[in-house]
C-alpha cells in the first residue's frame, strides 16, 4: 500500500510506502510456508480414521486460532506498555490497533472453519457449547475494542480508552482455551497444548500442523507490520491536516 | 495568542454546533453489546438442560427422566436400525445403556461405537430418549486411516463400548 504524504506545496510531493526490503523477505517465505501447508495440508498428510478428508481443516483452523490468540496477546502488551510507560508512545498502540483488526480477520476464519468441521464431523454447524460461546464472545468482543478504537477524539484519547478495553478483553482468553475442561463441552480438548503434555495426532498429521501454525505466524507479522505503518501514516495525515487548518487559522486572525 | 473560537459565517449568523458525531461505532458497540447477551443467554438456556452419561440418568440429581436432558453415551455396536427416516439405536456408558429413538439421520460422523450427546426427553413411560437432536462428539485423537488397516484385527476385537 502507499499513499501520499501532503507536503507544502514548494516542496515535490513524496510517496511513501509500508514495504521494505525486510518485510518484502517476510513476505516471501509466508507464501512459500502457505505453499508448504497446501502441499502437505492437501497432499502428504493422511485422512484421518473418523473424519476423513474433513481433518484437513484442523491445518487451517488451528492455526487462526493460534495467530488469534497470539495476536490479541500482542494488542494486551501492547496497550499495557502504552498505558504504563512514561512516554505513552503512539507505536504501542497503533501496534495494539493494528493487531487486533488481524486477530478478528483470523477469529472469523476459525469460526468459519471450525462451523465446516462441525457440520461434517457433529452433524451441527453449531451448539451453545462453552468453547463456542466462549469464542464467539471472545470474536465481538475484539469487534467491540475496534469499534470503541474508532470512536474518535485525540489520538491520546483513543489510545488510552482502548488500551484499557484491549487489556479487559485479552482476560476472555484464559476463559475460552480452559472452557472445555470447565464445562461438559462438545468440543474436544486441547491434542497438542495441553498440561499433562501428552500430543494425541500422529506424525505426519503433526507436521502439517506445525506448517499450518509457522505459515499463518509469519502472515501474521507480515500484516501486522504494514497495517501498523499504514495506521502511522493515516495518523500523520490527521496531524497534518490538523496543523494546516490551525496555521491558517492563526494567519487569518493576524491579518484580522 | 491567536483566538481560534468559532468565527462567524459571512452572513454574520453563528455557525451550527458541530453535530456529527461518530455515530456508526456506537451503533457497533450497541450491536455487540447485545449480540453478547443473547449468546450468554442461549447458551445459559441450553446449560438448562442437564448434561448426563447413561449412568447418571435417574441416579444423578438433576438427571431425572421427567426433564429435558442431554445425554452423553456411546453409540452400542449392532444396535443402529434405520427406517421411514428414522433411526432407533442404543448409547450405554459404564454399563449402563439406554434406548434412542431419534425422528430423523443423524448426520455428521454417526456410527456405531462413537460417542454421542443426545438431547431430548424421555418417554411417558420412562424407558426410551426420544432425541430431536444428535451430536457426535469427536475426541482429541487423530489417527489416519492406514494405521487403521493396520490395527484392523486389534480394533475387532476391543469392544466399543467398554
Amino acid at each position: 500500500m502507499t499513499t501520499t504524504t501532503p507536503a507544502p506545496a514548494t516542496t515535490p510531493t513524496r510517496t511513501r510506502g509500508t514495504g521494505t526490503t525486510a518485510t518484502r523477505l517476510l513476505g516471501i517465505a509466508t507464501v512459500v510456508m502457505l505453499g508448504w501447508l497446501v502441499a502437505f495440508g492437501l497432499g502428504f498428510s493422511p485422512a484421518d480414521r473418523d473424519q476423513d478428508e474433513a481433518v484437513r481443516i484442523m491445518y487451517v483452523h488451528v492455526p487462526t486460532v493460534w495467530v488469534a490468540y497470539v495476536a490479541l496477546g500482542v494488542t494486551a502488551l501492547c496497550s499495557a506498555l502504552y498505558l504504563f510507560t512514561k512516554k505513552h508512545s503512539l507505536g504501542f498502540d497503533r501496534f495494539a490497533g493494528a493487531s487486533a483488526e488481524i486477530a478478528v480477520v483470523f477469529m472469523a476464519l476459525t469460526l468459519v472453519s471450525g462451523m465446516l468441521w462441525g457440520k461434517i464431523t457433529w452433524g451441527v454447524y453449531w451448539a451453545w457449547d462453552a468453547r463456542l460461546t466462549s469464542f464467539a464472545l471472545l470474536f465481538i468482543s475484539t469487534i467491540g475494542y475496534l469499534a470503541v478504537r474508532s470512536l474518535g477524539g485525540s489520538h491520546q484519547q483513543r489510545a488510552k480508552r482502548s488500551a484499557i478495553v484491549g487489556l479487559l478483553v485479552v482476560l476472555e482468553i484464559p476463559l475460552v482455551h480452559w472452557s472445555v475442561r470447565l464445562w461438559n463441552s462438545l468440543h474436544q480438548e486441547p491434542s497438542v497444548l495441553d498440561t499433562d503434555g501428552d500430543v494425541s495426532i500422529e506424525g505426519l498429521m503433526l507436521f502439517s500442523l506445525f506448517v499450518g501454525v509457522i505459515a499463518f505466524t509469519l502472515l501474521y507479522v507480515w500484516l501486522l507490520l504494514h497495517r501498523t505503518r499504514s495506521m502511522a501514516m493515516a495518523d500523520l495525515l490527521d496531524d497534518v491536516g490538523l496543523d494546516q487548518a490551525l496555521a491558517d487559522r492563526r494567519a487569518e486572525g493576524a491579518s484580522s | 495568542m491567536t483566538d481560534l473560537t468559532p468565527r462567524t459565517r459571512p452572513d454574520g449568523e453563528q455557525p451550527a454546533p458541530r453535530t456529527r458525531r461518530k455515530w456508526l461505532p456506537m451503533v457497533l458497540i450497541a450491536a455487540v453489546l447485545v449480540a453478547g447477551g443473547v449468546m450468554v443467554t442461549q447458551f445459559l438456556r441450553s446449560a438448562i438442560d442437564y448434561y448426563c452419561n447413561v449412568d447418571e440418568i435417574g441416579e444423578r440429581s438433576g438427571c431425572d427422566t421427567d426433564r429435558r436432558l442431554r445425554i452423553q453415551g456411546v453409540v452400542d455396536q449392532g444396535s443402529v436400525e434405520s427406517a421411514g427416516g428414522d433411526t432407533s439405536f442404543t448409547v450405554s456408558f459404564n454399563e449402563a445403556t439406554v434406548p434412542i429413538y431419534y425422528d430423523g439421520e443423524p448426520g455428521g460422523i454417526f456410527k456405531e461405537c462413537i460417542p454421542v450427546v443426545v438431547h431430548g426427553t424421555f418417554d411417558e413411560a420412562g424407558t426410551t430418549f426420544l432425541g430431536d437432536r444428535v451430536e457426535v462428539k469427536h475426541s482429541d485423537e487423530y489417527v489416519s486411516v492406514n494405521d487403521e488397516r493396520l490395527d484392523e484385527a486389534d480394533d475387532l476385537a476391543v469392544d466399543c463400548a467398554a
